[in-house]
Formats: C-alpha cells, structure tokens, sequence
C-alpha cells in the first residue's frame, strides 16, 4: 500500500458522509442567516439531525469521562472541543434569527408566507413575546393616549409602523452555479449582470434572494 | 438572547470559520480514527500524512503530536509569483482564485470555502484561496517551525495585504447605489473589513437616489408601454 492509496482512502473517509455534508450545511446556513436583510427558512430536518448528534456526542462523552486512561483523555479534549464548536454554531444561528424575530416582529405576524419560514418554537417566541410587549405597552402608556392613537402598527400620513426588513440592502454573495437569467437592475444605469460560478458580487438582496433559497448563490 | 451584531461575519466569526478549512498534518503519534459530530476523523499514523481541519490540526500542533504541512501557496517563492501577479498582471482586480471545482449538478452538495481542499499540502501553488489572510496568520502564529523561511512568508503576506488593500480602496470610487461590484479573488477577512463601508456607501446612495430611480423605473414602464412617449420627471416623488 503506497501512500497514494492511503491519500485516496482517507478522502472516501472524510468527505461525502451525512455527518460531514450537514456540517456543511449548517455552515452555510449559518452565514446565509447572519448576511440577509430578511430571515430565511428554518432547516428544521438538518437541525434535527444535528441536534440529535450531539445530544448523542454529549453521551458519549459523559460515559468515557470516568476513565483515567490519559489516551482517552486526550480523546476526549478532542471530542469536547469539536463539541463546543457545533454548539456555538447552532446558538449563533438561533440568535440571529431570533435578533431578526425581534426587530420585523409586526411585519413577521402579519405576512403568512414569512411566518411560515419560521419554527414552531420560534412562532411560539414571537406571539408570546409580542403578547407580553403590548399588554406592558398598554399598561405603562398606551392606554392613556386617545384611542385613535393606540394601535402600533398605524400607517397614517403614508408611513407605517411597521418595519419591514429592506430588501434592497446590500449583500455580499458567492456564485456557486451558473444562473440561468441576468441580474436587471432597472431605473439605473448597471448593466445586466451574469452570475458564473466561482463570482463573487456585491449586490442587492432582491436579486439574488431566490437563487440563495435554491443553493445556487450563498451569502459570504 | 439575540444577537446585537451588524450583518455579515465579524473577524472572530470569520476566523471560526476558516478554522474549518482542511490543512495537511504529518502525525507524530498514532492515534486511531475518531467519532466527530462532523464526520470521522482518518486514523493518523506516523508518518503518513492526514487531512483534517484546522482546529484539530492546531490542537495536536500545540501538544507536538504532529507537524503541519504548510499548503503550496504558502511558500516564498509562491507568495513572490502571487505578488507579482498582483503588482504587474491584474492591476486593477485581485488575482485569480483557485479554481472552483467542477460542478456535478447536484444544487445542494457543492461546497465552497471553507469545505474546499485549498489549503492542504495538494492545493494549488499560484492562487491565494478565500481564508488565505486568517490560514497565513494562525499557520505563522501557531507553527512557525513548519514553514518555510517564516521572516519572509511574514513579509511576503504583509507586502501582498497591503496591494490588495489599496485594490480594495480604489474600488470605493466606483462605488454608487445601483451598483452590482464584482469582487472576484477577494478573502473572507477583506469581506468583513470592508463590508460596512461598502454597503454603507451603497445603501446610502441608493437610498439617495431612490426617487429618481423610482422615476426612472416608471417611465421606462411607460415608454414599453407606449412607444416613446416623454413623460414629465417628478423629482421628488416619494420624499
């Protein structure tokens, strides 16, 4: 056996297994949630998956912990710093999400089809937390106002209340297949803008939000 | 808790990251495959080489269980191509990025940065891949005894940083807020230095320039509709 052989039995190894691919997966999840103006569909299969594994990880290393074996030891700093990562990961993604639940809260509750990208646990955050929010509202000062003044989401005098997240903000993004139809921005002077693989632009997030959605560009 | 952070990574998110990318070790001792929530690690056995990731990589660097084997591109001599490539060959863009492995199709499977092999021992010599600034530095912090000529390799990144910097500034001047930038080659520690400025300058612009762009959008409407017809221009529509 020479050492190419050994080369190409590792990469069977380590690359294509599920665990590897969703660890890719929540990555890009990860950075696609932390670079977009709105909030995109929760993964819910994948954070299953993953929550499953490290409920399963944490086991594991809780039973080999009462080993004094200094080999296992060292296994085990390896087992529990890898740990540490994916938590961090999956906490840092639940928390962007639930910075962008807080701030476009009206606009999340009243649009259905953005509603509908969100966990039941976080549907549940949202109306609960709502809830709480006006009934305080309304006890501290709202009750006191005139009546016509009292709703939070008025949109008299042609501004509303509500803040909805700005889908032309600027992102940065990855081309990672060709897509099919140019990017037109219209009423400037940008020229139509292929996306190939392999570019990177900066560009607004209407133009590109569906072919993130679809795995064609990501987020960087 | 929410997160009270601006868009996009920040650096220490970005070095979280590039602490993913795949490095080439040379074991020092054995140690036999292990059960990752990310896949299983290969068994090391000295002295054939492994790919792992860079977090590992470093933990066994830091206890001398293994040696890393810097990637190609960090070599002097290569920085030096690169630098000249930079300097004399693209002197407007960033230089070329390795190339991006074949598509296969599949919208879901195909990975990019930091899931790429681009910086282990097999990566190419002549292209500086995305992570190229946070791999550069942790690989010097961490393990200068491996590299090749470290005081040079400093330099040599330093030299490269700051012509990719002033690239990196020159580009703000093209800068408006219907603008589509393409910023091929760029790396992911340059993405979070210059994201607020870039998208603040843009954002701004646009916001700016949102009426006549409103205007503009109507009217060309209206001339695909009828012809050429010359509708009057409301400035100030919409403010």
């Amino acid at each position: 056996m020479d050492i190419d052989d050994i080369l190409a039995d590792i990469d069977g190894g380590s690359g294509g297994s599920l665990a590897t691919e969703d660890l890719q997966a929540l990555t890009r999840a990860w950075v696609n949630e932390k670079g977009s103006p709105e909030i995109l569909t929760y993964p819910s299969e994948l954070i299953e998956r993953v929550m499953d594994r490290i409920r399963k990880q944490i086991e594991t290393i809780e039973m080999q912990t009462g080993d004094m074996d200094p080999k296992m030891n060292f296994r085990l700093v390896i087992l529990q710093t890898e740990l540490e990562r994916f938590k961090y990961l999956i906490r840092s993604f639940l928390r962007v999400r639930l910075a962008k639940i807080d701030k476009h809260a009206l606009h999340i509750l009243t649009n259905s089809e953005v509603k509908a990208r969100l966990s039941a646990s976080e549907i549940q955050y949202l109306t609960a937390h709502q809830a709480l929010l006006h009934s305080h509202y309304r006890a501290s000062f709202l009750a006191q106002f005139p009546p016509n003044l009292q709703r939070l989401d008025d949109t008299a005098g042609g501004i509303s209340m509500v803040e909805h997240p700005d889908l032309d903000q600027v992102i940065f993004c990855r081309v990672l297949h060709d897509v099919a139809d140019p990017i037109t921005i219209e009423g400037t002077d940008t020229a139509d803008v292929w996306l190939k693989r392999g570019d990177i632009f900066v560009v607004r997030w209407r133009h590109v939000a569906d072919a993130v959605t679809k795995g064609e560009v990501e987020l960087i | 808790m929410a997160l009270p952070l601006p868009p996009g990574l920040t650096p220490p998110e970005v070095a979280f990251l590039c602490e993913m990318e795949l490095v080439t070790v040379v074991p020092r001792q054995r140690l036999e495959g292990l059960e990752l929530l990310g896949g299983t690690t290969p068994e090391l056995r000295p002295p054939y080489r492994a790919v792992l990731p860079l977090w590992l990589a470093l933990l066994l660097k830091r206890q001398r269980r293994a040696n890393i084997l810097p990637p190609p591109w960090l070599h002097p001599s290569s920085l030096d191509t690169i630098l000249r490539l930079e300097t004399e060959v693209h002197k407007e863009t960033f230089s070329p990025p390795p190339l991006f492995p074949p598509s296969n199709n599949n919208l879901h499977e195909t990975r990019s940065a930091p899931f790429l092999p681009s910086c282990t021992a097999d990566a190419a010599a002549d292209a500086l891949p995305y992570h190229w600034l946070e791999v550069g530095e942790i690989l010097l912090d961490a393990a200068p005894d491996d590299l090749v000529e470290p005081d040079t390799v400093r330099r040599l990144m330093r030299d490269l940083r700051e012509v990719r910097m002033a690239k990196m500034r020159a580009g703000v001047a093209v800068l408006d807020g219907g603008a589509v930038v393409g910023l091929k080659g760029v790396g992911g520690m340059e993405v979070s230095e210059g994201r607020a400025f870039i998208s603040g300058v843009i954002d701004n612009l646009r916001k700016i320039g949102a009426s006549r762009e409103q205007s503009r959008r109507e009217r060309e409407a209206e001339e695909r509709e009828n012809g050429y017809d010359d509708a009057d221009e409301d400035e100030d529509m919409g403010l």
